[in-house]
């Protein structure tokens, strides 16, 4: 037993397991590896920002002329930005963001993408989440990080989706990730077992039914995750107290919860947030503003929080949208579905800065920016450096690694 | 979330999405002539309709599948179907106070209070609507005319209280949705088209010849029609240029075609070239293999089982094919099939919240629709006129998490805790405990519950070693029988259709 797993382990990637076509499945039975030492209490946030955030209006190129040309009523007054250097900088609304870059807590990765972009909401959101562009893949890339990083799967919060949905990001084939969009929603009205007795557990996992359901299995397994989760959700976020104060939006309240169950060593992994839409075809600079400004000011509550408690050290945020847009306004004072844009990865213990170099606006593939980081670099940057696992099979392939952390 | 009909399998349960089993393809599309119970009675309300109660599963058992299959398709006219009484109307309410006029004050005090009272508004005639469709959900009088609806408003999704998207035209989408419940699908394609709610919500009323905005064009195809892969980007572009010219006029929820605003040039679309128009491109799209299939996907997916093989994917595209997209005869074949009535097809679809929380109305014999729905629909993220986003409620397995499991059950403990229980048909429950959950069982699941399950409810109604069922006073037999409706709900087969 244990030698086979040895041999397995050293092999890694020849392993064979029931579906071998499925490229993923061999990262399930490699044997552990070694992590990377102090990555055990790590926590690592994922803010989806949906809807396809607009690079161009968030880190503006004010020093590129071209910039002002395509968009003579869209751009954004170089005298308004928020500087960073003489060629880019913030949106005006991300003032809390750029004191946080101030602060060297906030690594800006310009022209983020993947080859042959998508301009469809959902198969763009897909290939973010699954991190495989060429291919279609029913597990996500935290997911699949969860599935071979060893935790138990009796882990009840290893992940959890901070939304009312379990995004694809999340989905795995161990470890069950639960979606806990409010702490307070997350129980059971009275107290069912003690009122029903004991017939509420009969009930409850009740897998020999006269009939075949393909989803029973699944039905069954989710009530008795949620009858444990409702149980230990309130212990694991007991007595927290903060000073920070958060935007009352649903950002703002989801990395509010994010703090308190990043806080507890519940071997707690990854979190996921959303926020949006940012899916500006129409009058799009307050709708985008209103949202840089909400996840600007959530951030910085964030960190305040995390700091008051003594955990902005082990907290890596990192935010992702599916595409940016197009690099000229449409006729709406809008912007229709692009390609490549930035991302940010926030935090205490990474070297802020800017990485990988902004798109050529004059080079451009049919009225879209082309990327210069592949996202996947991105994503073996958080595994490897970040979490401490080896990057290369979740990501079904080498790509290399952003020098921002350690 | 490759479209709106693809469901991911749970990688952990080989198998989930496609029930077991082999299908037979020659065979499955022919009219089921096997034995006819309450349990298949039952089967064919869940997915024609919102589930049945008890009587009505005994209506349907009596009248055998052929009569019942019949009376589910006929639709009452729309004229018939009265919309709430308490609408907020804006056009009266704007002309009480002078007009459109008023609107232009210069005044901001009093126009911020104006708009504030149109939100308000809009905002209460919402709830009403969502009260009110749920409810005729309930009341059966046309099952399947509301389960289409509610089907058309999940794929041609449209969102309220957005982009102007007023009240009032989303009860004329809801209502077109009715008129076309069986009618033809790329009708009804070309009708939603040009919808005030639709042009406003997918951004096609600022579609013009020279600011083409995409956003309808690429949506139509990808979620609508074709699904990814069967058109190129420059197909989104042409089919944007044909939609040009059509505008709405919010506050009056009227839309109309401008031809100064139509590109009237020459597009290249799927293969046709001329000046074509948004109708062509629908025509065009319809006469696409791909199309049929994508159609006979999503209805397989909402009435049959996820994932359905493609063997039977292409029988259903062909028929859709044959009968010109008419509903009525494709969706008769289906109903009527050995493959729906199959054992493959039993129990093979998740519940989504609307049919679990109308459902479960059902099963206990209540007659309006408790006001606390709204609230747990929001709870179980599925708030009508609100879907998430283009691609509507995700579906399938996605319904099936944890916070979910939660809010469905807390829903069910305050239904099961009203005064409107007291009437219902468990106050005629047997007072003997083994026939009390044999009743409730056989009302409310079919008897789809196992042996272990089943006796642990015996053991609670008969108390589990206090009073039994038979000695205890009205009061407390009632209390019983809500706990005992609060576990036969809480069942997983209950979460399934």
């Amino acid at each position: 037993m244990k030698r086979s797993k040895f041999v397995l382990g050293t092999l890694g990637g020849l392993a064979l397991v029931a579906n071998p076509q499925h490229v993923f499945a061999r990262a399930l039975s490699s044997a552990l590896r070694p992590g990377l030492p102090g990555a055990e209490n790590r926590v690592f946030v994922l803010i989806n920002l949906q809807g396809g955030n607009d690079g161009l209006n968030c880190v503006v190129p004010h020093g590129d002329p071209l910039y002002y040309q395509v968009r003579p009523h869209l751009a954004i007054p170089a005298n308004e930005v928020l500087a960073l250097d003489a060629r880019i900088g913030f949106n005006p609304a991300m003032r809390s963001m750029k004191a946080l870059y101030d602060r060297g807590m906030v690594a800006v990765v310009q022209g983020v993408g993947y080859p042959h972009p998508n301009h469809s909401h959902f198969r763009s959101t897909e290939i973010w989440q699954t991190a495989a562009p060429d291919r279609y893949e029913h597990t996500g890339w935290l997911g699949r990080y969860l599935d071979e990083s060893g935790v138990p799967a009796s882990d009840l919060f290893a992940g959890v989706s901070i939304a009312q949905v379990l995004p694809e990001v999340m989905i795995g084939n161990r470890v069950d990730v639960p979606a806990i969009p409010n702490a307070r929603g997350y129980g059971f009205a009275g107290n069912r077992n003690r009122v029903l007795g004991r017939a509420f557990s009969g009930v409850l996992g009740d897998r020999a039914l006269p009939f075949a359901s393909p989803y029973l299995a699944h039905v069954t397994e989710i009530a008795e995750n949620a009858e444990s989760g409702a149980k230990e959700l309130p212990k694991l976020i007991a007595g927290y107290r903060t000073k920070a104060s958060y935007p009352a939006t649903p950002l703002g309240r989801s990395l509010a919860l994010a703090a308190q169950i990043a806080a507890k060593s519940a071997g707690t992994k990854v979190l996921y947030v959303a926020h949006g839409s940012f899916d500006t075809h129409v009058n799009q600079q307050p709708t985008q503003n209103r949202l840089l400004a909400e996840l600007s000011d959530a951030l910085s509550a964030f960190y305040s929080d995390l700091a008051e408690h003594g955990n902005d050290g082990r907290v890596l945020t990192m935010t992702f949208s599916e595409f940016g847009r197009r690099i000229a306004q449409n006729g709406s004072a809008g912007t229709d579905h692009g390609e490549a844009s930035p991302l940010f990865l926030i935090g205490k213990s990474l070297k802020g800065g800017i990485y990988g170099s902004y798109p050529d606006l004059a080079d451009h593939d049919a009225g879209n920016l082309r990327y210069t980081t592949d996202f996947r670099s991105v994503y073996a940057t958080v595994l490897e450096r970040w979490l401490g696992r080896p990057s290369s099979l979740v990501l079904a392939g080498r790509f290399p690694v952003l020098p921002m952390l350690g | 979330m490759a479209s709106a009909t693809t469901v991911r399998p749970h990688a952990d349960i080989p198998g989930l999405v496609r029930p077991a089993g082999r299908l037979d393809g020659g065979d499955a599309l022919a009219r089921y002539r096997g034995p006819w119970n309450p349990r298949l009675a039952a089967h064919l309300l869940r997915r024609a309709g919102f589930g049945g109660s008890p009587d009505e599963v005994a209506r349907v058992t009596a009248m055998g599948m052929e009569r019942a299959v019949d009376a589910l398709m006929q639709m009452p006219s729309v004229e018939s179907v009265a919309p709430p009484s308490d609408l907020f109307d804006v056009v009266a309410y704007l002309e009480a106070r002078g007009g459109f006029r008023s609107l232009r004050t210069e005044d901001v005090a009093e126009k911020r209070k104006l708009f504030q009272r149109i939100r308000m508004g809009e905002h209460r005639s919402i709830l009403a609507l969502q009260q009110w469709w749920l409810q005729r959900m309930l009341d059966g009088a046309a099952p399947l005319q509301e389960k289409m609806a509610f089907y058309f408003h999940g794929h041609f999704t449209t969102a309220s209280l957005q982009k102007n998207v007023t009240a009032e035209m989303t009860l004329a989408q809801n209502q077109l949705f009715r008129r076309y419940a069986l009618g033809n699908l790329r009708e009804l394609t070309k009708a939603v088209s040009r919808d005030p709610a639709m042009l406003l919500y997918l951004d096609n009323a600022r579609n013009n010849k020279s600011h083409p905005n995409e956003n309808y064009a690429r949506e139509l195809m990808e979620l609508f029609t074709l699904g990814l892969g069967a058109y190129t980007e420059e197909d989104v572009r042409q089919a944007a240029r044909a939609w040009t010219g059509y505008e709405v006029f919010p506050l009056r929820g009227v839309a109309r075609y401008n031809p100064r605003k139509h590109d009237d040039g020459i597009k290249r679309f799927l293969g046709h070239t001329g000046n074509l128009n948004g109708d062509d491109i629908v025509d065009i799209i319809f006469e696409q293999p791909q199309c049929a299939r994508f159609f006979a996907t999503s209805l397989m997916n909402a009435f049959l089982y996820n994932d359905p093989e493609d063997a039977l994917i292409g029988r259903v595209a062909s028929l859709l094919k044959t009968h010109d997209y008419e509903l009525r005869p494709v969706l008769g074949t289906l109903l009527r099939s050995n493959v729906f009535y199959s054992r493959r097809a039993y129990r093979a679809l998740v519940k989504s919240p609307v049919e679990f929380v109308v459902g479960a109305h059902k099963a206990i014999g209540l007659t309006r629709i408790d006001p606390r729905s709204r609230g747990a629909l929001r709870q179980m993220g599925q708030m009508l006129f609100f879907p998430p986003n283009v691609a509507g409620w995700p579906g399938g397995e996605n319904w099936l998490t944890s916070d979910m499991t939660i809010a469905r059950d807390n829903f069910l403990a305050g239904l099961v805790s009203g005064r409107a229980l007291e009437r219902s048909w468990l106050a005629d429950a047997p007072t003997d405990a083994a026939q009390a959950a044999s009743v409730m069982l056989a009302q409310m699941l079919q008897g789809d519950a196992s042996a272990s399950a089943r006796s642990d409810l015996e053991r609670y109604l008969d108390g589990a070693g206090s009073a039994a069922l038979g000695a205890l006073s009205s009061e407390n037999f009632d209390q019983r029988m809500r706990g005992a409706a609060y576990l036969t709900m809480a069942m997983p087969a209950f979460a399934l259709a």
